[in-house]
């Protein structure tokens, strides 16, 4: 064991001392603690990420939800130390192996870093489309990154064409298929087998199914439940669309401003929002039984990343701003067990902000599902 | 195979076109194409003009006398046979002229590009890799200076250079001919190694003045490929950068430049007239010059037809290469190359 090893042993155990979203019970997978991602820019410094802690439990599927440009692609990256140039890092960010040492990943060498990226944490990305090299054919992005990590590529090939068959292609005929002969959901779904097939334990999407239709992003996210399953995978599943993920995720995660504003199960979240940015946010997921000029959108502009406000990053268009608001930014307050929110006022919130289209006493889960066909 | 087919047709048809213009061209020279013939040849000796006009008649290639149609008939079928016609000019068969010509001028170009396209793509990957460095700036600088120079202009320097230099560089690269005088022809060392001594500098003109262009776009499209989403997945599945460099960035940057590989060869057969003439290098384009400063039609029409050929050929051959390269060129996903 190295002492860089010992270092971040020690640092971990010390940071899950620490309150915010953080909770020292579960098994954690991961631990992000006050996780920032700046940018220099000539009009400053913008802070594209702010001061994020979070826990990912071992075996969940966590689902992060924000508007695009809240951060939630930063802490996709961070989870890979993969934040593109210029923008810098900083923070602690730790992984627990299933068995072995906690691995300090921000302060992992070069080597180090590439055997655990696709072989520990793996990614999907946005541009899930543009993800394949256009001029290769599908099988060797497979070969070549199983060869790239020295793994025994005979025994890797079957467990690609495993993948494959689980995600209902031919396992032939998408290998031997340059990237352009796929569809849209085919290629997705290529990508999410490239991504598993050296067996990683953590899976990061981001916004995996955006570019595809309803229909197939909902085929996809029945894979990848099922997918869980088999592999015991832990998911961190990043969107901006909360029906989509809350159907999902065990947990979810709202950020607002670069920060986190609201964590907690999903049943909690949907039923009993207490961040009166949540509790908007629900508001203003589309409703498709509603006629759509009462499809609402939440007031005010989402904040400039180099002109954030002070206090509360939310108090411009949050209706129970007060003195304290704009003065002081909220710690997390517990909410429930596992349920917390950075509002001072969360009591008040189920009051100010009723849901206005969400059915609270229905079963959460269906009521979202039935709105989201 | 519908696609080979398109491509194929798409030649021919070049093809015709080109040498139908050609014929067009020639019928319609002003005054009797004969007769200025005639006039030129006994200017400058004391022959029968009647004998002269005889002989040049019964080498054309159609009876100016006859119908545009039948002209054009007897023409075309000659044509076919690889019947070019005489020259005056060269004292042989155009088709002799040309087919011995044609390889020279090969030659030169095939070493121009090669060149020009091996130190291009390095540098403008090399570049890219390093936007922003001195490296990059000082040699975007260099490329627009020297892209700004005609090559005739660089022929002119690399000639002055080569006459300014010490005997043994002057051995080396020969500014004038093409071949080394005193060593018979065939596939020996000391030929061969003449003959590409020979074409070292009329290469080098194509090339210096011609890279700065192709390196900047090959800079500027490995930039862009750069910031693709498939270098960042690579990236992170743990690639070697140099796989990255060749398979990822290097192979899709090179793709848009295969037009500028089709012009440049269209460019370079253009200027092999004026080039071959600063070098006296006896390629197409030496003939074509003589031909036009001799008004020798039926040598003009063929070095035309044998240029074009070329072209058609090249681009043919860069249509079927971009096609293994590019593999979403065929099913039709973007539809034109280029
Ligand atoms: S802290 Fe204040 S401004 Fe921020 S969300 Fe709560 S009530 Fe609104």
């Amino acid at each position: 064991m190295t002492d860089q090893d010992t270092r971040s042993t020690q640092t971990a155990t010390h940071s899950t001392e620490r309150t915010g979203s953080t909770d020292g019970t579960a098994d954690h997978v991961l631990e992000i603690r006050d996780a920032e991602v700046s940018f220099e820019m000539d009009r400053g410094v913008s802070r594209v990420m702010d001061h994020v802690d979070l826990d990912v439990h071992r075996g969940e599927i966590i689902g992060v939800v924000g508007e695009s440009g809240s951060g939630k692609s930063m802490l996709a990256s961070s989870m890979l130390d993969a934040v593109v140039d210029p923008g810098v890092l900083s923070g602690e960010i730790t992984y627990y192996p299933e068995d072995g040492e906690p691995v300090d990943v921000l302060g992992l060498s070069d080597r180090k870093l590439k055997r655990l990226r696709w072989e520990e944490i793996s990614m999907v990305f946005q541009g899930a489309m543009s993800s394949f090299n256009p001029t290769m054919g599908v099988r060797e992005h497979f070969v070549e990154t199983l060869e790239a990590h020295d793994d025994d590529v005979e025994a890797g090939m079957e467990r690609a064409r495993e993948l494959l068959s689980d995600l209902y292609l031919e396992p032939e005929r998408v290998l031997d298929a340059y990237p352009h002969e796929l569809s849209g959901g085919m290629r997705q779904r290529a990508l999410i087998a490239l991504s598993l097939v050296l067996e990683p334990e953590v899976l990061v999407m981001d916004e995996p199914t955006a570019a595809l239709d309803l229909l197939m992003q909902r085929s996809i996210l029945s894979l990848l439940e099922d997918l869980r399953e088999k592999h015991d995978l832990t998911m961190v599943f990043i969107t901006h669309d909360l029906p989509l993920v809350a159907e999902l995720a065990d947990r979810i995660a709202v950020m607002y401003a670069f920060e986190l504003i609201e964590i907690g199960p999903t049943d909690e979240i949907l039923r009993h929002a207490a961040h009166p940015y949540t509790r908007a946010l629900l508001n203003a997921t589309p409703n498709l039984d509603a006629p759509l000029e009462e499809m609402r959108s939440i007031e005010g502009a989402a904040p400039d990343p180099v002109d954030v406000p002070d206090g509360c990053t939310y108090h411009p268009r949050c209706p129970l701003a007060d003195e304290t608001c704009v003065a002081d930014d909220p710690d997390f307050r517990q909410v429930d067990a596992a349920h917390e929110a950075a509002c001072f006022h969360w009591e008040d919130a189920a009051e100010a902000v009723p849901f206005t289209g969400v059915d609270v006493d229905a079963d959460p889960q269906t009521s979202i599902t039935e709105e989201h066909r | 195979m519908n696609w080979y087919l398109k491509r194929t047709g798409q030649a021919l048809f070049t093809l015709w076109a080109v040498v139908t213009v050609a014929f067009v061209l020639a019928w319609n020279v002003p005054g009797s194409l004969v007769d200025h013939m005639v006039d030129r040849i006994v200017q400058n000796s004391n022959v029968d003009p009647e004998i002269v006009r005889e002989s040049i008649e019964s080498r054309l290639m159609f009876d100016p006398e006859a119908s545009l149609l039948e002209g054009y008939l007897t023409y075309v079928s000659a044509l076919l046979e690889g019947d070019l016609g005489y020259s005056f000019v060269a004292g042989q068969d155009v088709s002799t002229t040309l087919a011995e010509a044609v390889p020279w001028t090969l030659l030169v170009m095939s070493l121009a590009t090669l060149g020009m396209f091996a130190i291009s793509l390095a540098l403008g990957a090399i570049m890219a890799y390093r936007e922003g460095s001195w490296f990059d700036i000082a040699n975007t600088f260099v490329g627009i200076v020297t892209t700004s120079v005609p090559y005739f202009v660089a022929a002119f320097l690399l000639i002055l250079w080569v006459g300014y230099s010490d005997a043994p560089i002057l051995e080396l690269f020969p500014p004038r001919g093409r071949r080394p005088p005193r060593v018979d022809p065939g596939f020996t060392v000391a030929f061969v190694w003449g003959a590409l001594r020979h074409a070292v500098l009329p290469a080098l003109s194509y090339l210096i003045t011609g890279y700065g262009l192709l390196a900047l776009s090959m800079r500027g499209n490995s930039i862009q490929t750069l910031g693709e989403d498939y270098v960042r997945v690579a990236e992170l599945r743990g690639l070697s950068s140099r796989r990255i460099a060749l398979r990822y960035v290097g192979r899709n940057a090179v793709l848009p430049l295969y037009t500028s590989l089709l012009l440049s060869i269209g460019f370079m057969l253009g200027s092999s007239v004026v080039l071959e003439q600063i070098f006296q290098y006896h390629g197409v384009g030496y003939w074509m010059y003589e031909a036009i400063d001799a008004t020798d039609v039926p040598l003009m029409m063929g070095t035309f037809i044998v240029i074009t050929v070329c072209v058609v050929i090249a681009t043919f051959v860069a249509d079927v290469t971009y096609s293994m390269l590019d593999p979403r060129i065929k099913s039709g996903d973007q539809g034109e190359a280029y």
